[in-house]
């Protein structure tokens, strides 16, 4: 198993690189496949103010599924973002009411985002300490927390001006729109070009043979949960400022989405291969299939049942390219 | 294998579309019978059957007809604006009887251990009624009936026990009440003969199956042109309502003259999608919500009507419904009771006080309440 990961390691990253397009290729093809199917079926969803709205409403999860793209290819998996994103919402806004500057308020969830993010991270790396075991308990104490510091009260009353969903670029362009490609370009550029962000398909990838060329493993993790821990607040604020009440609870299922994003996007759960961009397109998908499902009159159950088709779809696809490429 | 994965996509589509079910108005589907009230108040409504009192009796309660008595009011929490607006009422209520000491005291999170044990200690130390809003309608039980049996009068409101655990409950709103106060505003504001469509929690939450039931019925009768176009579900998450809601307003368009929010989080949420829409004035919101979370869209013109109770109603009713069970004048078996400036208020259900008909919220009043 190692001497074939070294191997294709050396041989393929532009193999690899190529395999992952085609896997955005698929997914761009898919969504607007859906789009003109759909459209035909009720020409009003392809207005440009229902497809603007299905970006706008589900461009937090676009946001977080970045992060969470990296810490799956960086070999971790993290289940407590969703509870993570409700707590950063609920401190946001209490900020916010309470007359603390607004961008107290906002750089507050960034913060308080990567401290979390970046504590579980050394806590992973250092103590070696599988992720799923740490982040499942950092979501019981997120989710128990919460609940027992709020009472479950609502925020209401915040101000105007801490609505930073509501902010419109370039005349039509919603800001959560902007911040969703802005930061899957970013990311992109950065873990295919730098040596930083290339160091995390390695640690993902092949530990041992990362930790041989000099990459420190430690290290790479802390800074993949650090960044994951700053999308996650990211998300946090569009989360919370989309709407004028926070809820003070924890959004259910929210993880279970995110990381639905990242798997359907081409992020093999096995780590090392995946990029930000499919994670991006997958998520676009997600919620232009939630939407499509109303347009066609289905009931939105079957949104649960149409992700785990994908999921299943997209990982049983990763397995066998793996081993086709372990055979060549 | 993209071509695998491109199949399931097209078949998953075909699929969808070809299953599009005829009917898409769901309308509770729970089965249960419906009882919508008559159209307008002025018609006497058919008195519901009687049932006979199931709640419990209170054992050698010392007689303190239009004596001075001593109250205390144990909610599910205290220092939220809801049982505050309770709490408030209690004290109007004590003022006008004039012979009622009433204190409100209870746990600071609502946690049912915590609910026992401050009225545990309240029959230690002898009061002569307990108030009480149930954290757990069955957990509550063994202690209010150690009241009843130290005679102790014991009255619920907001959340009930079981009945033997309690003398009475005052009731903040029947199904078909909402109902009706939730169909007669959209007629009302939307127009008779308009469509709207209904977000809703999710088709198997018992209460909200109910509600819409009972608004089907009341439509057919007595708002028959209100068209139904249909009902989504949305969990009772913030984002997906206002998704939900959005998806309606783009789906069906100028088609769409209002909406219904059955949760206290789809209301407001469709208030939202609405506002983002620049449809205010246009499509209609009407919905079951707390008037904090309303309040921005009220005062913004773009929701109305706002359905609730008063909460401050609820807690003078049940002093008033307390007072008369120690005075004898609310015995079981009886149909009605006085309620001071709330008037009659009717019994239902053997042993439940009916507070009347829904309170709604509009622009004038909500700026009173802060819950």
């Amino acid at each position: 198993m190692t001497a074939v990961t070294l191997a294709s390691a050396e041989v393929s990253p532009r193999r690899w690189l190529k395999a992952l397009a085609s896997q955005e290729a698929l997914l761009a093809i898919a969504v607007i496949g859906l789009a003109i199917a759909v459209g035909l079926y009720n020409p009003r969803f392809l207005a440009a103010r229902n497809l603007s709205d299905v970006l706008l409403g589900n461009a937090y999860i676009a946001v977080a599924a970045v992060g969470m793209s990296m810490v799956i290819i960086s070999g971790n998996i993290d289940i407590s973002v969703g509870a993570l994103i409700g707590v950063l919402a609920t401190i946001s806004g209490t900020l916010a009411v309470n007359g603390a500057p607004i961008v107290v308020a906002w750089l507050a969830a960034l913060v308080a985002g990567i401290a979390v993010m970046a504590l579980q991270g050394a806590i992973i790396a250092y103590l070696r300490i599988p992720a799923i075991v740490v982040t499942l308990g950092m979501l019981s104490i997120l989710k128990g927390g919460l609940i027992s510091v709020t009472g479950g009260k609502w925020i209401t009353d915040l101000p105007d001006s801490f609505h930073l969903a509501d902010i419109e670029l370039f005349g039509e362009l919603p800001f959560p729109v902007f911040l969703m490609i802005l930061v899957t370009i970013l990311a992109a550029l950065w873990m295919r070009y730098s040596a930083s962000g290339r160091a995390i398909y390695a640690v993902g990838g092949n530990a041992e043979a990362a930790r041989l060329c000099g990459i420190s493993q430690p290290r790479t993790i802390v800074m993949v949960f650090a960044l994951h821990g700053l999308f996650a607040g990211a998300a946090a604020l569009l989360y919370a400022t989309q709407l004028r009440v926070i809820q003070s609870t924890v959004p259910p299922n929210l993880e279970l989405t995110i990381i639905t994003a990242s798997v359907v996007g081409g992020v093999s759960i096995l780590g090392g291969a995946g990029t930000v961009v499919g994670s991006t397109l997958a998520a676009v998908l997600i919620a232009e299939i939630a939407s499509a499902l109303v347009f066609i009159d289905i009931s939105p159950y079957w949104i649960r049942a149409v992700q785990g088709v994908l999921i299943l779809v997209t990982v049983i696809a990763d397995i066998l390219r793996r081993r086709r490429m372990a055979g060549a | 294998m993209k071509l695998g994965l491109a199949a399931a996509f097209l078949g998953a589509t075909l699929l969808a579309g070809s299953a599009s079910a005829a009917d898409k108005r769901w309308d509770g589907a729970d089965d249960l019978p419906v009882n919508p009230l008559a159209c307008s108040a002025s018609e006497a409504n058919a008195a519901p059957a009687a049932k006979p009192y199931d709640g419990g009796r209170p054992s050698n309660a010392a007689d303190k007809a239009g004596k001075p008595i001593t109250l205390v009011d144990v909610p599910k929490l205290i220092g939220i604006g809801y049982f505050n607006a309770t709490s408030k009422g209690m004290q109007d209520a004590a003022k006008a009887l004039g012979n009622v000491t009433v204190k409100t005291d209870g746990p600071t999170e609502a946690k049912i251990d915590e609910q026992i044990k401050f009225i545990d200690n309240y029959i230690t130390s002898g009061v002569d009624g307990i108030l009480f809003a149930a954290n757990d309608p069955v957990a509550i039980a063994p202690v209010l009936k150690k009241a009843l049996s130290k005679g102790i009068h014991v009255v619920g409101y907001d959340a009930n026990a079981t009945p033997d655990a309690r003398e009475w409950f005052v009731n903040q709103a029947e199904f078909n009440g909402i109902a009706k106060a939730m169909i007669d505003s959209m007629a009302k504001e939307a127009g008779e003969d308009k469509s709207f469509a209904i977000v809703t929690s999710t088709f198997t939450t018992p209460n909200q199956a109910r509600w819409i039931a009972e608004m089907w019925a009341y439509a057919q009768k007595c708002h028959p042109k209100l068209k139904w176009l249909e009902t989504v579900e949305a969990q009772e998450d913030n984002n997906l309502s206002f998704n939900q809601a959005t998806t309606l307003i783009n789906k069906h368009g100028d088609k769409l003259a209002g909406l219904f929010g059955m949760t206290s989080v789809a209301t407001p949420a469709s208030a939202e999608a609405v506002t983002k829409a620049k449809l205010c004035g246009k499509v209609a919101v009407v919905g079951l919500a707390t008037p904090n979370a309303m309040k921005p869209y009220v005062n913004a013109d773009c929701v109305k009507s706002v359905v609730l109770w008063n909460p401050v109603d609820l807690g003078y009713a049940a002093t008033y419904v307390m007072r008369a069970v120690v005075d004898g004048s609310l015995k079981p078996g009886a149909t009605s009771v006085d309620a001071g400036k709330l008037g009659k208020l009717s019994v239902v259900n053997g042993s439940e006080i009916l507070l009347g008909s829904p309170f709604i919220f509009t622009k004038q009043n909500i700026k009173d309440f802060d819950f």
